[in-house]
Order: structure tokens, then sequence, then C-alpha cells
């Protein structure tokens, strides 16, 4: 038991440190027994309505560095609504010292570094999402430093956050709209989003469903994306492979909404790979080899040509004495907003001639990337005749597209071969219909030859 | 006059088989690598007819192969190891194609039933057959299913050098058969070859004692 004798309020407090303390020995034996302590009213426990007799009043705020402004205020409704109603306010608040609340001084922290610290609290209970999240693209760029990088709030409101909100919510509500407003707005209106938006529990994907929520990568990085497409539509290389010649290379080579959003621009994404660690290869942090030798390689600024193509590989090759760094390509879509433009089945690209046809529109964008140090892509433009030039048939070894791609010097070898298979029997029979006319017949006999006789002789 | 029987029952049933067969294959083959440019069939027709069609021609290459290595016959395919004696024969028939024959003399190769090819159809044959054909079949079948055969196509250096290897053999082949049928009609009659390649005698003018 606390006496509350020497510790009584002042005069001089405010008048709500005084209510909040009397509230609290009002409330102090129930702290004790927190199992009956929830209380029907509100459905908020005592403990937290007493903390909501000061936080539930809007406007309450608390000076933070740099002039910034901590908002106190939190919404009893939507907080008696919330899952962390069920562990209260002091199971995140537990720094709080009831005898020094609220602390006089302002707060030295900014808002991001007061939220980058609370992230440890979300930690203690939530371990598993948050090493999940430490391998994220998110936790990457907050490691470098970002100042957009979420923190586990951004996406969360603690005081208001319901069971797997993103999963079932209105598509408005999706936290990820907040930093990805371009991507939200295409994806709002691609067949997924439209499908959410008529029924949001009937499966349609939103962008936890395809990112990941926590663990969430580049999203052109790895196999992820085409993993969460495949996740639902299971059975799709079965489908393409009735009508799809080398369907499988296909779902390699090609990414899904490279057909499966028509309207999209395209490019041909080709990236660095090391062959022996079958990875791609990675910017170190701190260590720029990237964007230093892609504009040493293109001293015209034009973009690489196949030549300074030849040459970057030379140079990644030097840093890798086991293995061999190639290129590898893929067909994508050009641009993060634009990748979301997804339409029905039905308006996909299946005619074979987009990509197949001298000067399909998706090879004539070339660009060459890495994985930067923060797991998103570097980029670098090449020409487009990278894909096309009979020295590239080295370089860019790994990517090829009949007919789109072909290397025009074997277009003009094959006129050659075609017009030599008219001409020289042509000409050769001319030549022998002439000398039959204007030359004498030479008295020539057969040389002697191998013999004729064999077994198998008939007389004619 | 007097006939010989050079081409037996399976070697002729396998060259007609491979030259439709090729036929087949270049068309499809230029349809595929200029859609858009040729629009003779789609390009899933085509792809699927030259994928069908060059399953056929492995499989008569066996025929081939399986004749001629359990035969005596394998002799036509003999290298003549002598390569003064070889290239003196090919200049010889080099000069018959490019002068001789002009002049109207006579063909200096003389058919026999273990001879029925002359130099220059011998080196010929011999790179073709052995050389070419497998590339082409081995390329055909890595390009046919890349995902099932990408580590293959990684040894030979990548998928854009394994096409390239497929078609450089195919423009030689697409020159090859108009080639092959005009020298072929350089017989003692212009369809004295095609015939004996139906009926398996070649026509052989008796030599004048």
């Amino acid at each position: 038991m606390i006496s509350l004798g020497s510790k009584w309020p002042k005069s001089a407090l405010s008048a709500r440190l005084l209510v909040l303390a009397i509230a609290l020995v009002v409330a102090f034996p129930l702290l004790s027994t927190s199992d009956q302590a929830r209380a029907a009213n509100d459905g908020l426990s005592k403990d937290d309505q007493l903390c909501l007799a000061c936080h539930g009043e809007s406007g309450a705020e608390k000076a933070m560095a740099e002039g910034e402004k901590l908002s106190l205020h939190i919404k009893g409704k939507a907080f008696a609504a919330s899952v962390h109603n069920a562990i209260g306010c002091s199971a995140c608040h537990a720094d709080i010292d009831l005898a020094k609340h609220p602390a006089p001084s302002k707060n030295k922290q900014t808002l991001r570094e007061f939220s980058i610290a609370k992230v440890e609290i979300c930690r203690q209970c939530h371990e598993d999402k948050f090493k999940l999240y430490e391998g994220s693209i998110h936790a990457s760029l907050l490691r470098s430093g970002n100042p957009m990088a979420p923190l586990c709030s951004d996406c969360h409101e603690p005081h208001a956050v319901r069971a797997k909100a993103a999963a079932s919510g209105p598509i408005d509500e999706v936290a990820c709209r907040t930093c990805h407003g371009a991507v939200f707005k295409v994806y709002a209106q691609s067949v997924h989003g439209l499908a959410r938006a008529k029924d949001p529990s009937g499966g349609a994907p939103i962008c936890a469903d395809c990112h990941r929520s926590h663990d969430v990568a580049a999203a052109s990085s790895g196999n992820q994306i085409k993993e969460a497409c495949l996740g639902c539509h299971f059975n799709a290389l079965q489908l393409h492979k009735s009508w799809l010649p080398n369907a499988a290379h296909h779902f390699e080579a090609v990414s899904c909404p490279a057909c499966h959003a028509p309207m999209a621009p395209r490019r041909v994404d080709l990236k660095l790979y090391d062959s022996s660690a079958k990875e791609r290869v990675t910017e170190k942090l701190g260590v720029p080899r990237f964007e230093s030798r892609t504009k040493l390689a293109d001293s015209k600024g034009q973009g690489l040509d196949a030549l300074a193509l030849q040459s970057l590989l030379k140079e990644f090759n030097r840093d890798n004495d086991e293995g061999d760094t190639i290129l590898r390509g893929r067909l994508e879509v050009d641009g993060g907003p634009e990748t979301h433009m997804l339409t029905a089945k039905g308006s996909a690209i299946k005619d074979c001639k987009a990509c197949h046809r001298e000067g399909a529109a998706p090879f004539q964008k070339v660009s060459i990337s890495i994985v930067g140090p923060d797991g998103r892509p570097l980029r670098y433009g090449a020409q487009q005749d990278v894909l096309q030039a009979p020295t590239s048939v080295d370089s860019v070894r790994g990517f090829y597209a009949i007919g789109g791609t072909r290397i025009k010097l074997l277009d003009i070898l094959l006129v050659l071969a075609l017009a030599s298979g008219v001409v020289v029997p042509i000409g050769h029979l001319s030549l022998k219909w002439l000398a039959s006319k204007y030359l004498p017949k030479s008295s020539d006999k057969p040389a002697p030859g191998e013999a004729t006789s064999g077994t198998d002789t008939r007389q004619s | 006059m007097h006939e010989l029987y050079v081409h037996p029952l399976p070697v002729r049933i396998w060259h007609w088989i491979n030259a439709l067969s090729f036929i087949i294959m270049i068309v499809t083959g230029i349809q595929i690598r200029y859609i858009g440019l040729i629009d003779i069939m789609s390009f899933k027709a085509a792809v699927d007819l030259h994928n069908g069609i060059g399953f056929v021609l492995i499989a008569n290459f066996f025929v081939w192969f399986f004749f001629y290595l359990f035969s005596d016959k394998i002799r036509v395919y003999h290298p003549e190891l002598s390569p003064m004696k070889h290239f003196t024969a090919s200049f010889r028939q080099m000069k018959f194609y490019g002068y001789g024959i002009f002049k109207g003399q006579p063909n200096p190769h003389h058919v026999s039933v273990y001879h029925k090819f002359n130099a220059m159809q011998s080196m010929t044959y011999q790179i073709v057959m052995l050389l070419l054909v497998p590339i082409q079949f081995f390329t055909g079948v890595l390009l046919w299913d890349v995902e099932r055969f990408q580590a293959g196509i990684n040894v030979f250096g990548g998928l854009r050098v394994v096409d390239t290897v497929h078609v450089l053999i195919f423009i030689f082949f697409a020159g090859f058969i108009f080639i092959h049928p005009y020298l072929a009609s350089l017989g003692h009659t212009w369809s004295a070859h095609f015939k004996a390649m139906i009926t398996g005698y070649e026509e052989i003018e008796d030599e004048q004692a």
C-alpha cells in the first residue's frame, strides 16, 4: 500500500494532474487484479478509462524538439475496439511514472526519434513480426537514414489497431496508401482493386497479399511477387502451357504484368547476376561501383551501347574472382505504379507478335540494374540496340526473344544465303546454256574413274 | 547405259522424309523469325510445326545413322585419308562444275555402289551429317524447352549463343536447299538423279572402249 500523505499534489500542480491523481487513488486497488478490472463500461478497463480521462480530450498535445507537437489524444472508442484494448495502456506505457506524470519538461526528441524509440515497445510482444520487418525494404531504408522509412506506428495506429485490419478493411483505409498513393490510385482501377472495392472479403488481393506486410521486399528483386501471383493463380503455368510455347521460360523471362497490364509501358531490365553465387549482384554500402562504372562506360551519356556494356561487365568480373558476372534479362513493366495496371484475363496480351516481331514495343527501352544497398534496384539506361548487336551475343547471353531481338547481321546472312541459292543455280544454268550455244563442245573422253560395276546392276 | 543400285530403300525413305522436313523447317523457321514480315501461318502454328517436324527429323536421322552403322554401305562415307588425293579430286570436281560442264566434258566422278559421292559431296555430307545436323538438332532441342535445358544452355554460353548457332546453321541449310537440287539436276539428264533417288538405280553411262 502506497502512502499518499507526503505525495498529495500541491496547489501548484495543474487541475488536470489533480484529477488524475485522485482517480488513481480510487483505482489503485484494482491494478493488482487486472483480470477482474475489465469493465463493461465502454469496453475499457477502469485503468484505461482513467488514462483516457485526460488523453481522451481532443487537442491534448506535447511539445517536442524542433517545434513539433506530439498529439496525446487517444480516441476512446477506437482504442476500445482495438486489439490493444486487451492489454491496456500500461502494457506499452510501462515507462510512465504516475508520480511524475505528466512530465513537466519538454521532450527533447523529435517526433521521428520518439517513434523510432517506441518501435522497441512493439517488439516486446511482436518479436516474430519485428524479425520479418528487420529484413524488409522498409527496415533497410530506416537503417540507411531515410526519414520516410515507415515504422510500426506508421502502418498500425497503435491505439486503433484491429486484427488483420489490412486484410478485411475498405481499400481506402489501407496504410500503404499514405506513402504509395500513386500506386494505390492505379491499383484501385485494376482488376484486383475493383474486385476488392466491390467485395472486401471476396479474396481479391490488396497490397500486403502480394508484397507481404512486414517482410516487404523491393518489388523488382527476387521472386516474391511472382510467387504471390502464383499463390492465388496456382494453375497459371498449366493454363499457359496449353497455348504458350516455352511457357516455363516465359514465366522466368517475362513478369506477369508485362502481359497482364497490356496498357503499361514495358522495358527489358538486364540484371547483373553472379552466376557462381546464383544471386543478383548487390551494391555494397559505402562502396558505390555501379553509378561510377556506368557513367565511365557511357562517356557520351547516351546510354550504354554494346561495347560499353562489355566493358562494364569486364569491370564487374574483375571483382568476381570465383564466378562469372552475367546479365540476366527480364521483360518488365516500366514503372512501379504502372505494374499495378492489371486487367481481366481476357484483356491480357496473347498475341505472340506483340513481342516476337521486329521493332516490338517491349524491346525499345533497356536498362541495366544492380541491387542497391537498401534493396532497391539501381538502374542505368542502355541503348536499345544492345539487344540486337552481334557484339552483345556474349554480354546479353541471358536474354533473347526470337524475332523481337534478332541480330540484324544474321538477317543479312540469310538474305545472302537465299539469294545465293537462287542466283547461283540460275547463273550457272545460264552460263551452261550460253556455253552450249556459243562454245565448241569438248572432245574430251571420260576420265578414267572408279569402277562403275557392282553387284546391283541392270542394263537399260 | 546400265543401271546401278546405289540408293537402298532405307536411304531413299530417309532422304525424302528429310527433304520434305527440311523444307517445312526452313519455311516455319523463317515464319518464326520474321513474324509480322511474313504471315504464312500464325506464330504458334509455326512453332508447333517446327517443333514437331524437328523431332521427326531427329528420328529420321537415326534411321540413316543405324542403317549405315549396321551395313557395309557405310563405306560411302569413309573419308579419303590422303589429303592430297582428296583435294586433287575436289579440285577436279570444282573444275568440272566451273568450267568442264560448260564445255560438255564428262563428269570426272564415276558412281559406284560404295563410292557414290564425288570428293566435294563426300566432304560436304560428312560435315553436314556428322557435324551440322547433330548440332542443329542439339541446339533445337535446347530451344524447344529452354527452362528444362537451362543448365545445358548455360554451359554452351547462354540462350543467345545457342540461338545464334541454330540460326547460322539454319542459314546454311536455307541456301543448301536450293543448291542441292540444282546440283542433283546436273546428271546426264536433269531428272536422272531425282529418278535414282526414287527407284534406287542410278543410270550409268557405259565407258567407251
